[in-house]
């Protein structure tokens, strides 16, 4: 009897099996729910017509950038609060290896946690193809801004944010181990040529005449397109079809790894070196004595304990068979597609393009500027005179060949080299084979 | 003696009451199971929303074309991302290489635990020491752990070099990071630093259970340490030593973190150390293929299972044998004793 009132109470005070089961069915219906929802994930921005720049933006945004630049914490994100009456609800810096797939995890679950985002050219492609980034319209683009850096945040025609510095590759020496090796420390190698054989004088006493940074996908990929553009090659031709496995592609692999397995001027380490910033730190040390690097090699290499600025060199890369020619590194800002506050972020991409912002960017980063005028001004000139390299630089080609399927082909691609690097098959074989699965991979965005 | 007549027992019959108890009792019984049911029923749904929901969204996801780069229509595509698994080699390599880190991983790490776990058990002076100094890779996070071996093997600055080199192994600098072989020996030997403590932690803990007095009749019975070791200790601690090879085969597929930190984000170099955990990462996030990582991530689901299976199996199998007389059981053999009554 006490067991059966215990039962009867029971029931009274907590729901029933039925109510428990609808709670439950309710719960898994909701989560059944929400991953349909995913169903429509991508079409937000596809969408989307071009935002233009409004008379005025008020309210906050939330910025997610790459942690390549300091001056946006130490500075402009007040200044750009104080101008504008904006407010910068956060601004948070990511490792730019990590930054991707938590991009691509942000969009794909329309989150709108942050209203501007880092760009560069593979980014631009392929979140802006999937609709994940807000398009803008011609008008929200500042006069002046250069063609390379303006394509780094655009894809197929369609702009989809605003460079935050202008960037490229140059060849920086060290005229001290240049100087040490009987070589003219003020002339830079002209042709592929004389930078092998300026290499191979530099080499010996625990110094390499040459570093490069290919330890990761992406530095592999790099290291090659730019020994393919020195070549006169392209990655794609116009039907974008693999072209580079041409015999420009096969001379240029071939010609990278000699430099590491026959004339032994590559530091070996350039296998392990996973960014651009270990590079800057091995040729500020005197370790390397020639490395084709981004325009932050030079604020590094100066820097105090470093080389010094009468000690580095800079010039316009040697090329092979044509002229010179550079792999293009800018980045910008876009705005999310599923941002709230799209207005005020259009601000935020203007006002970092502005010449006060961009001054800055050049006296404390090292990195160019983003427009024309800047780029002869004297002030900056005279602050970084790399400049004046990417100037003569910027009259043969700068690419990078951004587009939505660039990480799977560099996954492919770069196995490929690091494998001819190693010896381990010839530079046709892995061109062909990398060739054959990107036109696979290709073929899936048709 | 008479002879007894085997018969299948019959269930226990319910005691009845007078007047309908057994009827009131039946009642009561389905009372208690419902109200059994609803005491479990948040820890249920928790299963369900953390365990349960995610691996059927996995499963339905696997079912589909999923690659928001390439389109925003995710259309039903059956079982498509399955027959990938079978055809890309790319898939079929990262499991060659999650085979060859998990074999020595499991197998070598559970042999040097139970190695450990044997020599700390012994008296000797800063035993306690020893101890503590066992834990420092355990308190390690795992991320600290993959810089600190790049950091310790970088070709040009490594402390590795520098000491190999000082005992005379190497002639001149190796980059260790450089190449996938020897990449993914580094990794296997960053991992198992940093397993070694916890297994060993639990063999110690297996150890001190097993009966002292166990050890004392066999050396007066004139066995040898080997043979204690054989007879004794690894029979006693058997059920750990399966849980420890269940645990670690576990944690050699979901291997992740220290691959990360060790090769800039991207499994290198040429992919040597993208085992098939880190190839599900690539494919969904870096390219992402849902659909197809989901597919890899189910069939990493399925290979746990599978090895989980397998080593119980695989631990049971003696035990079978034995029990049908199958194979020889000398004196001090192992496994259970032949009834003589």
């Amino acid at each position: 009897m006490a067991h059966h009132s215990q039962h009867t109470q029971s029931s009274h005070s907590l729901p029933s099996r039925r109510s428990a089961l609808a709670l439950g069915g309710g719960l898994i219906a909701a989560a059944g729910l929400t991953a349909c929802s995913g169903g429509s994930t991508g079409t937000a921005g596809t969408s989307a017509s071009p935002l233009a720049p409004a008379s005025s933006a008020g309210g906050s945004i939330r910025i997610l950038d790459d942690n390549t630049n300091k001056i946006f914490q130490s500075g402009v994100v007040a200044q750009f609060e104080k101008d504008t009456g904006i407010k910068v609800e956060k601004y948070e810096q990511a490792n730019f290896n990590d930054l991707h797939d938590r991009l691509a995890t942000l969009f794909s679950a329309q989150d709108s946690s942050y209203d501007v985002v880092m760009t560069w050219a593979a980014w631009s492609a392929e979140f802006g193809r999937a609709g994940w980034l807000q398009p803008l319209d011609r008008s929200a683009v500042p006069q002046g801004v250069l063609p390379a850096a303006l394509d780094a945040v655009s894809y197929g025609g369609t702009v989809y944010g605003l460079p935050k510095f202008a960037s490229a590759q140059t060849m920086f020496w060290n005229k001290n181990l240049f100087d040490k090796a009987g070589l003219a420390p003020d002339t830079a190698p002209a042709t592929w040529d004389d930078f092998v054989s300026a290499a191979k004088e530099l080499t010996g006493g625990g110094v390499y005449g040459y570093a490069a940074d290919m330890g990761n996908t992406d530095g592999a990929y790099q290291n090659f397109l730019r020994v393919l553009l020195l070549n006169g090659g392209t990655m794609y031709d116009a039907d974008n079809k693999p072209a580079f496995n041409s015999d420009k592609g096969v001379d240029a692999l071939d010609r990278l790894v000699r430099l590491l397995r026959t004339d032994k001027v590559m530091s070996p380490s350039s296998l392990q070196i996973t960014n651009s910033s270990d590079l800057n730190t091995l040729f500020a040390n005197g370790k390397a004595a020639i490395v084709f690097n981004w325009p932050a090699q030079y604020p590094v290499a100066v820097a105090q304990g470093a080389l010094g600025a009468s000690a580095v060199g800079n010039g316009i890369l040697p090329g092979i068979t044509v002229k010179s020619a550079s792999i293009d590194g800018s980045e910008g800002f876009a705005i999310n597609a599923f941002s709230q506050n799209k207005a005020a972020a259009l601000k935020w991409l203007q006002y970092v393009t502005t010449a006060p912002v961009q001054r800055e960017m050049v006296q404390k980063e090292g990195w160019f500027p983003v427009t024309t005028s800047l780029l002869q001004e004297k002030t900056v000139t005279s602050h970084l005179p790399i400049v004046s390299t990417y100037l003569q630089e910027s009259r043969y080609p700068i690419k990078r060949f951004g587009a939505p399927w660039y990480s799977d082909v560099v996954q492919q691609l770069s196995t490929g080299i690091t494998t001819a690097m190693l010896g381990r098959t010839t530079p046709k074989k892995a061109l062909d084979t990398a060739a054959d699965q990107a036109s696979a991979i290709i073929a899936k965005y048709k | 003696m008479p002879a007894t007549t085997l018969t299948t027992p019959s269930r226990p019959h319910a005691p009845t009451a007078p007047g309908g108890g057994r009827l009131r009792r039946g009642r009561a019984e389905r009372g208690d199971r419902r109200f059994n049911l609803l005491l479990m029923a948040p820890a249920v749904l928790v299963v369900l929303a953390l365990f349960a929901y995610p691996i059927g969204y996995a499963g339905w996801l696997s079912l589909h074309q999923w690659n928001d780069k390439i389109s925003p229509v995710h259309p039903y595509t059956g079982t498509d991302n399955y027959h990938q698994l079978f055809t890309d080699p790319a898939y079929r390599e990262a499991l060659n290489r999650t085979v060859y880190f998990s074999v020595i991983t499991v197998l070598a790490g559970v042999a040097l635990a139970i190695g450990l776990a044997v020599l700390l058990t012994q008296q000797f002076r800063f035993r306690a020491l020893a101890r503590v100094l066992l834990l420092v890779p355990w308190a390690v996070p795992p991320v600290v752990n993959g810089i600190m071996w790049h950091l310790i093997f970088d070709g040009d600055t490594g402390i590795a070099n520098t000491v190999l080199r000082g005992l005379g192994i190497i002639d001149g600098n190796k980059q260790w990071l450089s190449s996938p072989t020897s990449a993914m020996n580094v990794l296997i030997f960053a991992e198992m630093w940093k397993l070694l403590p916890f297994l060993t932690l639990l063999f110690i803990a297996a150890l001190q259970s097993v009966p002292a007095n166990l050890y004392r009749a066999a050396s007066i019975d004139g066995a040898g340490a080997i043979r204690r070791f054989a007879f004794i200790t690894l029979p006693s601690i058997r059920t750990t030593i399966l849980f420890a090879l269940i645990v670690q085969s576990m944690w050699s597929l979901k291997v992740f973190d220290t691959i990360y930190v060790l090769t800039g984000g991207s499994g290198g170099p040429a992919g040597g150390t993208t085992t098939v955990n880190f190839f599900a990462y690539l494919t969904t996030f870096s390219n992402l293929d849902r659909g197809y990582g989901a597919a890899i991530a189910i069939s990493i689901m399925a290979l746990v299972l599978l090895i989980a299976v397998f080593w119980m199996l695989l631990f049971r199998a003696p035990s079978w044998f034995v029990a049908r007389g199958i194979g020889r059981r000398g004196p001090g053999g192992l496994g259970p004793r032949r009834r003589t009554a």
